[in-house]
Formats: structure tokens, C-alpha cells, sequence
């Protein structure tokens, strides 16, 4: 019963904002109509809850206070729940505004336009403008883009707000070559997301480690643990430094390779050097990091590896495999 | 329908911009909260249910005639709330990500910079989560500066576009319709060469020019970017692919109707393509860790270039 619910929240938001002294749980109760339907203390005792968690994961600050009869008030002022001040230019607002779609996950994609609202009621002037492409297109002066953040796996969730939290989580994991998922426990510090794939950073508490796991490799459910971090999270942790190395980048070494002419272009995109050696086949330099062998056996027989030899080798074995069938 | 928490965020906000605006229409309230008028409807309605203090406040007396909404006893009931932990962090996540897009242009990015700022200051300490969270958005600056220049100026490019399934370049002429990023950044157009709808990565492109013939593209759907970059169509050519436990990426980076568990902590994958030869590649870069089922003759193309291959090694 979503309206029942949305009737009831509306009513306690609005008495906890329009009181200037402390309302008891007996006085909303009897206040607000849904809570009438309610038997048991029990079942009001639990309601209650839940509907204050509600308000504050919309923002709302929410005070208890202990009266001196011992009787516990709950009220929302409203200077600590008023948004402050913002001024925000009509220039500023359209590229807020544009850059608030990249979400596609629900909870974000609510949350989002769930800012653009408030901003909005306290009178950024957002151009109520119909979307579409026609707009996109009209709206010179600003870059055409449509950004997308791609929607994460069902573990981004419960890792955002345990990160948040910095509350320990275990989860099983399967390592890139492994056979099996294996549990991890791990102190969460950071997500991100590089070329569309999510990352975790965080220290693995088996492993003794900083570790970074890839979030569609999660295989589970995200649990999370009781207790403090262990550790002293990092101001900066640099995901994709390391993921870039596992893709790569950032090579010092380098490799030798003949390839057929006008073939290989991203070879070529990012040779060092590239000299011609007869009609058909031209020699170059480029730059040697991990994942080199897989990617040059995808030339066939257009890339011939002349060093070093330990890639010549990885090379000439993998060939062999898929020689094999 | 949006669940009751989404409504509550919305009612709060409606009251209090509802109350600046007397007589606001419906079509226009409905557009600037991003909701149908039905569900603006269906949020006027309650909010005449809901009280305004705890002790005999009164109702709000906000009512529609479906075009219009009066607010007969407009109070102060509601300011314009905080921002939540997760209403900061995805803003700020999100502006940052398209402010540090490379070829973004100079007006956006300052403007975005700007904006940042000024909502870390209003969100206080609920934008700190954000700094735990990131997203970057690959570009190639240059190319995504000329693609954004001929949207805006209505001209046609010249491209030499990459396609890694052939392993070559093509020269192509290519209107522009709009440009996007779901982690690499593309663009997608209407392509005189293929004759059809087409999108290009922008990492792919060798070369671009800005022709000074006007782009004149036929009018297209722009595609459904949630249903995904690569989406096969029913009578395409089915691929079955078996990998061991080292060749399980390829389910994350192919779209595939079917991938089964193997004994082995491998995955049978089944998909489809309008190109099966275009997965020679995957055949050669799997090497041992995984093999083409079928079509027999595609998992044979791929043995016989590993064969040539080796010759050059004196094997």
C-alpha cells in the first residue's frame, strides 16, 4: 500500500518540522491517522522506527530528547533541516541538471532527481525543458553529450553503504582464473567505475592486504559484519591505477613485432616506432605490459613477435592451443 | 509506480514550491519534478490528507481542477530540506564524472566545476560519502570536440573508423546525432558508407574531419541505451563457446543469451551475432583457455590462422 505509506510519512515529516517543542511517541500516535489502525504497541513500536529511518534517508535530521519526566520527544528543527542557501546560475543548473541523468540504478536515479526537486523548491532555476532528442540538439552552446553511468551489479548497493558506513563485509569472490568462488572479508574503502566495469577497493582482512575486486565477479550476496576497520582508510585510493596495470598500461618495457602492412592500426596508434621492412611488412616498437601475448595472437598471422623471447614464447604457446582445437 | 519514499521526497518538495506559485499548472508542475500528471495527480491527492502540525493543525487544502492546483491555506509547513547522504553523493559523483570528461567544453566544465562546488558547500557534511565513490568517463578529447562541433553546427564528418572485427580502417562519411558515454564514449549517426544507423568509439576513430557539406540525417529513433550497447537480433547466427575458468570474462564482456556452468569451473556460452566471423579474434586471444563449439567452420578459420601463425616461427 505505497499511498498509505507515502500519507503517513508526509504526516510525521510534518509534524516533526512544524513543532517547536519535542512530540512524544504517544502524542503522534494519536495524532496521525495511519498510526490509529495500528493494535499493538509492538507493531506501532516497530512502524515508528522504520518511518523515522525513512525520513532520515531522505535527509531529514531528526532529534530525540529526553524530557525531565523521563519521557523521550522527537522533533526536526528547522534551521538543522533547511537547506542552505544556493545560487546557482541557469548556466550552472543546466550543466547540474544534464549531468544528474548519467544514473541508471534506481536508488541513485532517485536520489538525483530527488536533489534536482529540492533544488528546485528552493528556487534554482532549473529550464523546465521537454528532453528528447530535439532538444539535445537545440540547446547549442552546450556539449551534446549524453553520459550514462552503466548500472552496476546487485552488490554495488549494499558495498555503497557499507562503505559509507565503514562497516566490514564478507562476500565470495571468484578470482579471474579461479575454479571456485572463494569468501573474502574485506574493510570496503572506495568504488569506482572505469571504462564501465565497477570496482571495490579495500584492504582484504585474510590477505592482510589492499586488494581490488571486481564487482560482476561477487558471486552472492554482500554481508556485513559487526565490529569497527581495522585499518586507517586512505584519503586517496586509486582504483584505477590499478586496474589500468592488470589492462596493460602504464608498461616501462618494451616489445619488437613485425606486422603486415595496413594492418594493426591500434599497434600501430601506439607504437614507439615504426620503420618499413619490404613491401609487406613493416617492424615495430611498442610498449610491452601485461596481457600483450593475448592480444597480439588476435592479429594471427599479420603479427609476428621478434622479442623478447619470454613473449615470443607466451605467443608461439598460445597459437600452439588454438592450433590444437 | 515510484515507492512511497520517492513520493514522500516529492510531496515535501512540491510544498514547498507549490507555494511560491499559485495556480501553477499541472503540465508544467509534472514536467519540473520529472513525474507523468498522473502521478502528479495521484500526489495531489494525498497531500490533502496530510496534517500540518501534530496537535489539530489543519489539513493542506491544495486541490486541482486537472490543469490548475490551488493552494488555499498557503503556509509554511515545509523549507526546502537538507540534502541526503545519497542525494549529495549522486550529484556530486555525477558532476564530477562528466566535469573531468576530456573534450567536455571549456563553458560546461566550468559551469559543472561551479556548480560541484557550491553543492559540497549546501550538502555540508553529507557530501562526504561522495569522495568514496567515482566514476571516469574514457575520451578521446580531440575527436569528441569535433564530433560536439559538427552536432551543434549541422555538418557532416569524414571519419577513418577502426573496426577491430576486421582489423581494418574504413573511410566513411558519417551526420552525427549524438554523442554519449556508458564508460567509453561513442557517437553514434547515420553512416553513407553502411547506408544505416551506426555508432562509432570514439577511441576508434583515426581520423576525423569537419566536412562543410550540412549534415542531413534521415529521422531516426534514437536507440534505448539502458537495453545495453549490443543488442543481437532474434535471427542472427547462434555461437557456442565453452571456457575454462580463465576464459569466464567472456561473459562479462559479450552479451549472450545463455551461459552455463561447466564441471570444471568453466562456462558454456551461447550467443548471437550478425557476424560470427568477427569472434575469430576471441577464438585466437582464448588460446587454451577456451574454444569455439560452434560453427564448426569459424572454430576451423581460427585454427588454421593459429597454424599460419606458427609457420613464421618455423613451426
Amino acid at each position: 500500500m505505497a499511498i498509505a505509506k507515502a500519507e503517513r510519512l508526509m504526516n510525521l515529516a510534518l509534524c516533526l518540522m512544524n513543532t517547536r517543542r519535542p512530540v512524544s511517541k504517544r502524542e503522534l500516535r494519536a495524532s496521525i491517522e495511519a498510526y490509529h489502525e495500528i493494535g499493538s504497541d509492538e507493531a506501532f513500536n516497530r512502524m515508528f522506527e522504520r518511518d523515522k529511518d525513512d525520513l532520515r534517508e531522505l535527509g531529514m535530521v531528526i532529534e530525540t530528547v529526553e524530557s525531565l519526566d523521563g519521557e523521550i520527544g522527537y522533533l526536526a528543527r528547522r534551521d538543522r533541516n533547511r537547506l542552505p542557501e544556493i545560487a546557482l546560475d541557469a548556466e550552472e543548473a543546466a550543466a547540474l541538471s544534464l549531468a544528474a541523468k548519467v544514473w541508471q540504478q534506481a536508488r541513485f536515479a532517485e536520489a538525483a532527481s530527488g536533489a534536482l526537486q529540492k533544488l528546485r523548491a528552493a528556487g534554482v532555476p532549473f529550464h523546465d525543458e521537454g528532453d528528447g532528442d530535439e532538444g539535445v540538439r537545440e540547446q547549442s552552446g552546450h556539449s551534446a553529450l549524453e553520459p550514462r553511468i552503466p548500472t552496476p551489479e546487485p552488490a554495488f548497493e549494499p558495498l555503497m553503504v557499507a562503505t559509507r558506513e565503514r562497516r566490514p563485509v564478507a562476500f565470495d569472490y571468484r578470482k579471474a582464473n579461479a575454479v571456485r568462488p572463494e569468501p573474502r572479508q574485506v574493510e570496503p574503502w572506495a568504488l569506482e567505475c572505469w571504462r564501465g566495469h565497477w570496482y571495490l577497493a579495500g584492504w582484504d582482512r585474510d590477505r592482510t592486504a589492499v586488494r581490488v575486486f571486481r564487482l560482476s565477479r561477487i558471486t552472492g550476496r554482500v554481508r556485513t559484519r559487526g565490529g569497527a576497520f581495522t585499518t586507517e582508510v586512505p584519503d586517496h585510493v586509486d582504483v584505477r591505477a590499478a586496474v589500468a596495470s592488470w589492462a596493460g598500461e602504464g608498461a616501462t618495457a618494451t616489445a619488437r613485432i613485425r606486422l603486415r602492412r595496413d594492418s594493426g592500426y591500434p599497434l600501430r596508434a601506439r607504437a614507439v616506432e615504426t620503420i618499413p621492412v619490404d613491401a609487406d611488412w613493416d617492424e615495430l616498437e611498442i610498449p610491452y605490459g601485461h596481457g600483450l601475448d593475448a592480444w597480439l595472437v588476435e592479429f594471427g598471422p599479420d603479427v609476428v613477435v621478434l622479442g623478447p623471447d619470454e613473449l615470443r614464447a607466451d605467443v608461439v604457446d598460445r597459437l600452439r592451443a588454438v592450433a590444437k582445437g | 509506480m515510484a515507492n512511497a519514499i520517492d513520493q514522500t521526497r516529492r510531496m515535501l518538495s512540491l510544498v514547498t514550491y507549490l507555494r511560491e506559485r499559485p495556480g501553477a499548472r499541472v503540465s508544467d508542475v509534472a514536467r519540473a519534478f520529472g513525474v507523468t500528471e498522473a502521478e502528479l495527480i495521484g500526489d495531489l491527492n494525498v497531500l490533502p490528507l496530510c496534517g500540518t502540525s501534530f496537535r489539530g493543525g489543519d489539513l493542506l487544502d491544495i486541490d486541482t481542477d486537472g490543469e490548475r492546483i490551488w493552494w488555499h491555506n498557503v503556509d509554511d509547513v515545509a523549507q526546502p530540506l537538507r540534502l541526503a547522504a545519497d542525494e549529495a553523493a549522486a550529484l556530486l559523483v555525477a558532476a564530477r564524472a562528466v566535469a573531468n570528461l576530456p573534450g567536455l567544453r571549456e563553458s560546461d566544465r566550468q559551469a559543472l566545476l561551479r556548480a560541484t562546488a557550491k553543492i559540497e558547500g549546501a550538502a555540508g557534511e553529507a557530501a562526504g560519502a561522495s569522495s568514496r565513490l567515482s566514476v571516469t568517463f574514457e575520451s578521446e578529447g580531440s575527436v569528441f570536440a569535433d564530433v560536439d562541433r559538427a552536432i551543434a553546427e549541422r555538418r557532416r564528418l569524414w571519419i577513418r573508423y577502426y573496426s577491430p572485427s576486421r582489423d581494418e580502417l574504413t573511410e566513411r562519411e558519417v551526420d552525427p546525432i549524438r554523442l554519449f558515454a556508458v564508460g567509453h564514449t561513442y557517437f553514434e549517426g547515420w553512416c553513407y558508407l553502411s547506408e544505416d544507423r551506426r555508432t562509432f568509439r570514439l577511441d576508434r576513430v583515426a581520423e576525423i574531419r569537419l566536412l562543410d557539406t550540412p549534415s542531413d540525417p534521415p529521422r531516426i529513433e534514437p536507440r534505448d541505451l539502458s537495453q545495453g550497447l549490443v543488442q543481437p537480433a532474434g535471427d542472427d547466427p547462434e555461437v557456442v563457446i565453452e571456457v575454462g575458468p580463465g576464459g569466464r570474462w567472456v561473459a562479462e564482456y559479450y552479451p549472450h543469451d545463455l551461459a552455463e556452468e561447466l564441471p570444471d569451473g568453466g562456462l558454456r556460452i551461447t550467443l548471437r551475432t550478425p557476424d560470427p566471423g568477427s569472434l575469430r579474434r576471441l577464438a585466437l586471444r582464448l588460446g587454451r583457455d577456451g574454444r569455439i563449439v560452434s560453427p564448426a567452420d569459424l572454430s576451423g578459420s581460427a585454427r588454421d590462422a593459429a597454424a599460419q601463425a606458427l609457420a613464421a616461427y618455423g613451426e
